[in-house]
C-alpha cells in the first residue's frame, strides 16, 4: 500500500485482514483511508505534534510538582496543564484512527532536557533556579507548540484534523498569553504582542 | 485616526503562496470566507473604537493594542482577498453595537464579538483552499483566541475554560 495511492476496495481489504471483521464492520470512508499516502502524511505531523505535546505535559508536571512555584501560578499553570493533556488524548485518538503509532514521551529529566534542546529551547528542568525561571521555560515551550500547530496548518490535508489543529493552536496561544500575565502581572499589553500569532517554528 | 483609514493603509503576509497556482472555484469560496471574517473584524472594530473611552487604566491599555491588532487582522485579510483576486465587501456605514454604558458591559461585548470571530475563522480554516492561507487565518485566530483571554482576568472570568477553543466557549 505503500507506493501508490490505494484503491478503496484495497483499503477495506487491508482493514480486515489488520483488524478482522468486527474492524470492518465500523469501517467508514474516513478510516478507510488509513493507510493512505495522505494518512501517513497527516498520522506523520500528528504523530511529531503528540511528540511535543508529551514534551509539554512532562515540562508542566516536573514544574508543578517542584516548590519553584508560587501558589497563585500553581492555580494557573494547573488548568493549562489539564488542557495540554487534553491534547495529548486528542492527538493519540486522531492518531490511532490513522493507524500511526503514538511516540514515547520523555523517560526521565535527563532526556526531557535533551529533547528541549533538540527543539532549541534554552531552559532545562535539571537547571531550573526560581519560579520565574520555571515560567519561562514553560513560556518557551508553550512557543514552540504554538509553531508546531501553526506549521501543521501548511500540511495537514484532513478537515477534522486541521479543525482540531487550529483549537489546539489557539488554546496554547492562550497559555502563553497567562504565562506572560504570571511573568508580567498587570501588563497585559506584554502578554499579547503580536496581531499574528506564529508561535516559534 | 479613523479605522477606516488604517484598514486602507495595512499590508498583507509574507506566508501567503501564489494565489494562481490554487483552482479559481476553491479561490472564490477562500474569498466568501475572507470576507464573513472581514465583516466580523471591521465590527470588532468599531466596538473597540467607541468602547476604549469607557475603559480605564490596563485594561484600556490592553484594549487599545487590541484594537491595533483588529486592524492588522482586517489588513491581513483585505490583501489574502486581494492576492485570491476577490473583491472585499464594501464598508457598512455603522454597526448595531447596543448601548454598553459601563466598563464592564463594554469588556463583555468586546468578548462576545472575539468569540464570534474565534468561531468563524475555525469553521473557515479546514475548507481553505491552501496551507500557507490556513495558517495566516490560524495566526489571527490564535491572536483573537489571546484577546479573549485578557478580555475573561478583566471580567473576573476563568481565561482559558476549554482546551479546544471554538468560540462557543
Amino acid at each position: 500500500l505503500l507506493g501508490r495511492d490505494p484503491t478503496r476496495r484495497e483499503l477495506v481489504r487491508h482493514a480486515v485482514s489488520a483488524g478482522g471483521l468486527a474492524g470492518a464492520a465500523v469501517l467508514s470512508p474516513a478510516s478507510a483511508l488509513a493507510g493512505s499516502s495522505a494518512a501517513q502524511s497527516d498520522a506523520a505531523v500528528i504523530g511529531r505534534l503528540l511528540g511535543l505535546e508529551l514534551l509539554v505535559v512532562f515540562t508542566y508536571d516536573h514544574v508543578l510538582a517542584s516548590s519553584l512555584i508560587s501558589p497563585h501560578a500553581r492555580q494557573v499553570l494547573g488548568p493549562l496543564l489539564a488542557q495540554d493533556k487534553a491534547h495529548v488524548g486528542a492527538l493519540t485518538a486522531a492518531l490511532a484512527r490513522l493507524g500511526g503509532t503514538p511516540p514515547p514521551g520523555p523517560a526521565d529529566i535527563a532526556q526531557a532536557d535533551r529533547y528541549l534542546a533538540g527543539r532549541r529551547v534554552s531552559g532545562r528542568l535539571g537547571q531550573l533556579r526560581g519560579g520565574r525561571d520555571a515560567l519561562r521555560l514553560l513560556l518557551a515551550i508553550e512557543h514552540v507548540a504554538e509553531g508546531a500547530y501553526y506549521v501543521s496548518m501548511l500540511t495537514l490535508g484532513d478537515p477534522q484534523l486541521l479543525r482540531l489543529g487550529a483549537e489546539m493552536m489557539a488554546s496554547e496561544a492562550q497559555h502563553t498569553t497567562l504565562i506572560s500575565l504570571l511573568l508580567h502581572p498587570g501588563v497585559p499589553t506584554q502578554a499579547v504582542p503580536y496581531a499574528l500569532v506564529q508561535g516559534r517554528h | 485616526v479613523s479605522a477606516v483609514a488604517l484598514i486602507a493603509g495595512c499590508g498583507g503576509s509574507s506566508v501567503r503562496g501564489p494565489a494562481n497556482q490554487v483552482p479559481q472555484r476553491l479561490l472564490r469560496s477562500d474569498v466568501e470566507s475572507f470576507n464573513r471574517a472581514l465583516d466580523l473584524e471591521r465590527r470588532s472594530i468599531a466596538a473597540y473604537t467607541a468602547g476604549i473611552p469607557l475603559l480605564q487604566g490596563s485594561d484600556a491599555m490592553a484594549a487599545k493594542q487590541f484594537l491595533s491588532q483588529e486592524l492588522a487582522h482586517a489588513g491581513e485579510l483585505l490583501g489574502l482577498i486581494r492576492d485570491a483576486g476577490g473583491t472585499a465587501i464594501p464598508r457598512v456605514a455603522s454597526y448595531d453595537l447596543g448601548h454598553p454604558r459601563t466598563a464592564r458591559q463594554v469588556l463583555a461585548l468586546l468578548e462576545m464579538l472575539e468569540n464570534r470571530q474565534i468561531a468563524a475563522y475555525v469553521a473557515a480554516i479546514p475548507t481553505l483552499s491552501t496551507g500557507s492561507v490556513r495558517a495566516s487565518v490560524a495566526s489571527i485566530l490564535a491572536d483573537d483566541a489571546q484577546h479573549v483571554s485578557i478580555l475573561r482576568v478583566a471580567l473576573g472570568s476563568t481565561a482559558a475554560t476549554s482546551a479546544f477553543v471554538t468560540g462557543r466557549e
